[in-house]
């Protein structure tokens, strides 16, 4: 049966799965080229010099690309559900209903998952060949609060979905751009290092919008 | 025993009108019941209420013995459930939706839904979302059958059918219904079709239930009287619907002519051409009892 809610999930998001993937790629390589602009004309040295003296990290360009997927990737999962209230076909599937949830929610995290994988692999990578370990992992350290906000915004744009009352989805909408926004508060490399793996807990916790969300949706709480 | 067991039913549209209060009925098993109403009498409410997608505000609800409030994923697999306009999962095809449905259900009857399908002249690779409104319905009902359960819910079956497709759900339904002793609970707005598949009937007004017993029962108790000379008499007790049309008087009740007579003339109406008859359908017995409008 979870196989079956996988397949069901895949279906509905797999243009976006695969659009994303393109979309992460496409900025990987665009970051990429502007360090080789500057590596070339002005040698390595001068990319490590920025980096250690001026604080840069050359990666900029991706940084609201996982924001933008999560957007993309819990719409495309969750809007069909409630088009039509099809949400009732799926909570009347002989499983139960709290795990339908989480594992539907579990299938778009997964795929996110796999996109900013590849998006960091490659530009951990191509880094890794001109620039030092430490100082790939202070640029990957800075990239991940970037991702979890693609995280965060798939987990609340899927609850804004299931929600029914459309006064709860701005209300919803609001929370979800407090948020996100922190996550682009501080621009200094490496500034939220140090709560990591609370900013992971947390957004692991966002899952709890979305179950409450079809809670109130099977208490008939719709507009 | 009753597959569905319904007590003291109390249900509001927010903290305004009520939609129906005390409501209680049973649906026993083996039969098919069929819920008739005006709009906004609450049939698609009751639905959502046994299937767990709307909390009443007071009553208790069992189906298969199990309060619906808090339902078993196998009490959910005896449930197979048909929502209002055959609302199915679109993006998918008619193969790929075949697949995800047989995971979930042990009984699953893949001949029963493939041969429905090739009725169709659709293929297995074409996406739901681009099937009229009567071949989604098909689709709907094929995955119904496939499921194999003991109790299907259909909540207004006939909408946006064309009486074609109408009557190939209904001569399907009833074959695999009839065959298999399953219990059915559903609505429709076009009485003539439940007439041909339903053995008990609902009838529900506002806030209320007017009367619940086999159709064959209705249909020979409930008489239609019309008289020319008097007034209407008033909706009294077991008076339903007094209407003037032309020039003749009628009403609907379930009392026997002497009775009538009497009331009438307690009403200080002659009515000396009364005449009794039995309603010529289904739809003319819900019209008596509901009323026009």
């Amino acid at each position: 049966m979870t196989k079956a809610i996988f397949f069901k999930e895949l279906l509905k998001t797999r243009r976006v799965f695969w659009l994303s993937l393109i979309l992460a790629l496409l900025f990987a390589v665009y970051a990429i080229m502007c360090i080789r602009r500057v590596s070339t004309s002005h040698g390595v040295e001068h990319v490590w010099l920025i980096m250690l003296m001026k604080d840069q990290t050359f990666i900029d360009a991706i940084k609201y690309v996982p924001l933008l997927i999560g957007i993309a990737m819990g719409w495309a999962q969750m809007a069909p559900e409630m088009q039509q209230k099809r949400l009732k076909l799926t909570l009347h599937l002989p499983y139960p209903q709290n795990r339908m949830i989480l594992t539907m929610v579990t299938a778009g995290l997964l795929q996110l998952l796999v996109v900013f994988l590849v998006q960091a692999l490659i530009i951990g990578i191509y880094y890794r060949g001109i620039i030092t370990s430490e100082m790939t992992w202070h640029v990957m350290l800075t990239t991940i609060p970037w991702y979890l906000a693609g995280f965060d915004a798939y987990l609340l744009t899927s609850s804004i979905c299931l929600e029914g009352r459309w006064r709860r989805r701005i209300a919803l909408g609001l929370i979800a751009l407090g948020i996100v926004s922190i996550y682009f508060m501080q621009p200094a490399p490496q500034a939220y290092t140090g709560i990591l793996w609370g900013a992971a807990i947390f957004t692991l916790l966002l899952v709890l919008f979305s179950i409450n969300s079809v809670n109130r949706f099977k208490e008939g709480q719709i507009d | 025993m009753s597959v569905i067991s319904v007590k003291n039913l109390c249900q509001r549209y927010g903290r305004g009108r009520i939609i129906y209060e005390n409501l209680s009925f049973e649906v026993p098993q083996g039969r098919i019941l069929g819920l008739l109403g005006k709009n906004g009498t609450g049939k698609t409410t009751t639905i959502n209420i046994l299937m767990g997608f709307l909390k009443p505000q007071s009553g208790e609800c069992r189906i298969f013995g199990e309060d619906i409030t808090a339902m078993s994923p196998q009490t959910r697999s005896r449930i197979a459930l048909l929502l209002e306009g055959h609302v199915q999962y679109a993006f998918m095809t008619i193969a790929e939706i075949e697949r995800f449905y047989s995971k979930f259900y042990p009984k699953w009857n893949r001949d029963a839904y493939y041969g429905l399908m090739e009725k169709l002249h659709v293929t297995p690779d074409q996406k739901i979302s681009s099937m009229s409104n009567g071949q989604r319905s098909q689709v709907a009902l094929g995955l119904i059958l496939a499921q194999n359960a003991d109790l299907l819910m259909l909540d207004d079956f006939s909408l946006g059918l064309d009486p074609g497709y109408r009557r190939l759900f209904i001569e399907y339904l009833r074959d695999f219904v009839k065959s298999e002793g399953k219990t059915v609970f559903m609505t429709s707005h076009i009485i003539q079709d439940l007439e041909r598949l339903v053995d008990d009937c609902i009838i529900m007004d506002y806030g209320r239930i007017l009367t619940q017993m086999p159709v064959k029962e209705l249909m020979s108790t409930l008489r239609r009287y019309s008289y020319t000379d008097g007034a209407l008499p008033g909706a009294t007790d077991g008076i339903y619907s007094p209407w003037h049309t032309g020039n003749e008087n009628e009403f609907y009740s379930f009392k026997q002519p002497n009775e009538v007579k009497q009331i009438l003339s307690a009403e200080g109406i002659a009515a000396a051409d009364l005449k009794a008859e039995a309603p010529a359908s289904l739809e003319d017995a819900f019209i008596g009892l509901t009323g026009r409008y």
